[in-house]
């Protein structure tokens, strides 16, 4: 009987500790939030925000790459498809240009003055030739509504982000396909691009993009219009 | 033919008093701690037998790794130990660089700066797992309240292991020759400096709030009742069983890889080793359930103290990847083991010179402990089955591989 009690009185004084840890998180702000509706993911203090470099939905920039179909090789469960074809002797789409990336989002393009094609962020680089002759149609648009007009501008080098060369183009993509339905998200392929288009969306719209559809998680990132290829005729060749 | 004999002679001995019953527990089952599925053959509510079926979870681990090349194997082992993932990278990396040190025409060494944030970083992923393995513990056997807690303080660890490696379970952070430079983090910079003090900070709310965790559940009657003295494991049986990590420790074996077969720079450190005692005023006797997870509690502690030692020391300047252009280990085969959150994780890798390993095999404790379920269990009430279960902390995903 007197054990009884002792262990009545041990278990109701064990389980008040544990309430007492309990009662305290009553006044203290809420952990938890109510995730698809609030969305605010800089604005509440108790939200996290996504960080820089977030493994997300991944990115492919078509006026960048190459096709040299590292990605493709490096991938573990082949998500990754590419077909091209080699352009015939002599025919270019292009002449070799850097493509500047400015940290506010402007792309400029054109070449880099300079011997030395070693490049230094530190410095100012003037750029020459910006133009809207060459290059593929989609970043031309994007230069004009930006109102770069002028075709030699002088740039810090703490605005720059990234440089990529551009060398003329003697490989063109006829499909670059990624399944994000297998996709594993370890990051290697954005690893060993070479010139960076390959990247994994950071942001809110690199994690939510689930689909109804399995197939419509395949994400076609070729541009056939980008080789000035007209449009009827691409849809020709389609059909 | 001995034992199966003797079995067979003890059922029919048991028959004259009651029908044996076969119940299936999972592998659907919360308490299962993934796709377990046990074969329950209950005489009443005593088990006279627990039989573990598993394979749910299989996906062709070891054989994928023989179509890969080196670097593309390591997101595979992510996927072994989902809990702590880290853990599984650095196991897998060892075990190739050592077997690519074989190579005595090429000079390869680990940088400094990588072997510090390797540690670093594995010791947060080590508090990690087992605050979630504090946590499903408390809810396997009825208390919800810690489990909330538990997964309170982890979101903070995963978030400072999504800043550094961009990602929130299968990191892919720890390479072969360094640690991945995916978020660069220059040496001596401002991000350095803002993510040192964020694990700080970490800390300082992490330490006391253990304590407040050994108030809530470590001390509760309830759950001391449901674990103490409850499938006692002795340190032979654990031996034989090839139990280590937290299992073997809470049998009051003294073994610890980080400290007595030291590998990357844990010889530096300070930190103890924490074994499981008798506990007579208690209750609690060495080698029962309460004894493992009582291990887990206190190594938590003793992981904050080594992360604090990095800390004080700071990390050092260099580069975080070795100069490696390609992984191609020389023909040898290795076999290299650490202590990962469950206990001793070893590889065993055959290389015949190619970009591409000839077999790779891992070594799960997870497995080894949950062999020594059948044998625990019997003659058990069926509520001891999850106690045990929660206290060898098996994860499926390193079971099955």
């Amino acid at each position: 009987m007197d054990r009884y009690i002792r262990n009545i009185y041990k278990g109701v004084y064990t389980v008040l500790v544990g309430m007492r840890i309990t009662i305290r998180q009553f006044f203290e702000p809420n952990v938890t939030h109510q995730y698809p509706y609030e969305h605010d993911f800089e604005k509440k203090r108790n939200v996290r925000e996504i960080p820089k470099g977030y493994r997300g939905q991944l990115y492919n920039r078509i006026e960048d790459c190459i096709g040299c179909k590292k990605c493709e090789l490096i991938c573990p469960v082949d998500c990754i498809t590419i077909t091209g074809d080699k352009l015939p002797k002599g025919e270019q789409l292009w002449d070799s240009m850097n493509v500047i990336h400015l940290k506010d989002g402007r792309e400029i393009i054109g070449l880099i003055e300079g011997e030395d094609k070693k490049l230094n962020l530190d410095e100012e680089m003037t750029v020459t030739n910006i133009t809207s002759r060459q290059g593929p149609q989609e970043v031309v648009d994007r230069l004009e509504q930006s109102g770069d007009e002028s075709r030699t501008q002088t740039i810090s080098g703490s605005e720059v982000s990234r440089v990529v060369t551009r060398n003329p183009v003697v490989f063109y993509l006829d499909q670059f396909d990624i399944d994000m339905s297998l996709c594993m998200y370890c990051g290697l392929c954005t690893e060993v691009c070479p010139t960076e288009c390959l990247t994994m969306i950071d942001t809110l719209e690199g994690i939510e993009y689930s689909k109804f559809d399995r197939t419509d998680l395949i994400f076609n990132f070729d541009k056939q219009e980008m080789y000035g290829k007209d449009e009827a005729e691409t849809e020709e060749a389609a059909d | 033919m001995e034992s199966t004999q003797q079995t067979e002679s003890k059922i029919i001995e048991l028959k004259p008093f009651t029908d044996e019953m076969v119940v299936n527990m999972g592998p659907q089952h919360p308490s299962t701690h993934g796709v377990l599925r046990l074969e329950l053959r209950l005489d009443g509510e005593i088990v006279r037998e627990a039989i573990p079926h598993i394979g749910y979870l299989h996906r062709c681990f070891e054989k994928h790794s023989e179509n890969l090349s080196y670097p593309q194997i390591i997101p595979f082992t992510d996927r072994m130990d989902y809990v702590a993932a880290m853990n599984q990278n650095w196991g897998f990396c060892l075990a190739v660089e050592k077997l690519l040190e074989m190579d005595e025409t090429k000079d390869f060494a680990v940088p400094e700066r990588a072997e510090y944030l390797r540690v670093l970083i594995c010791e947060l992923n080590r508090i990690a797992s087992h605050l979630l393995s504090f946590g499903t513990y408390g809810m396997d056997i009825g208390a919800f309240t810690p489990f909330l807690y538990a997964f309170r303080d982890r979101e903070r660890l995963l978030l400072l292991f999504e800043k550094i490696c961009g990602a929130r379970l299968t990191y892919n952070y720890i390479r072969i020759g360094g640690v991945s430079e995916i978020i660069p983090m220059e040496p001596g910079s401002i991000d350095e400096q803002n993510y040192l003090d964020e694990i700080e900070s970490f800390l300082d709310y992490f330490e006391p709030k253990i304590d407040e965790y050994n108030d809530l559940l470590t001390s509760n009657s309830i759950f001391s009742e449901r674990t103490m003295g409850v499938a006692v494991m002795p340190a032979e049986m654990a031996i034989s069983y090839g139990a280590t990590g937290p299992n073997l420790r809470g049998s009051g074996v003294d073994w610890d890889l980080r400290r007595d077969e030291p590998y990357s720079i844990y010889d530096r450190f300070d930190f103890d080793v924490p074994v499981a005692k008798d506990i007579p005023e208690l209750g609690a006797v060495l080698g029962d359930c309460w004894s493992r997870y009582k291990v887990r509690m206190d190594e938590m502690k003793e992981s904050v103290k080594i992360v604090r030692q990095i800390l004080a020391e700071g990390l050092p300047d260099g580069p975080v990847m070795a100069d490696l252009k390609a992984v191609r280990p020389p023909k040898g085969e290795i076999y290299y083991r650490s202590e990962a959150p469950r206990g001793e994780l070893g590889f065993y890798i055959v290389s015949d010179g190619t970009p591409k390993p000839v077999r790779v095999k891992g070594r799960s404790p997870c497995f080894s402990a949950l062999s020594a379920l059948q044998e625990l269990s019997r003659g058990l009430m069926v509520a001891d089955i999850i106690a045990i279960i929660g206290s060898i902390d098996i994860v499926m995903g390193e079971v099955d591989r």
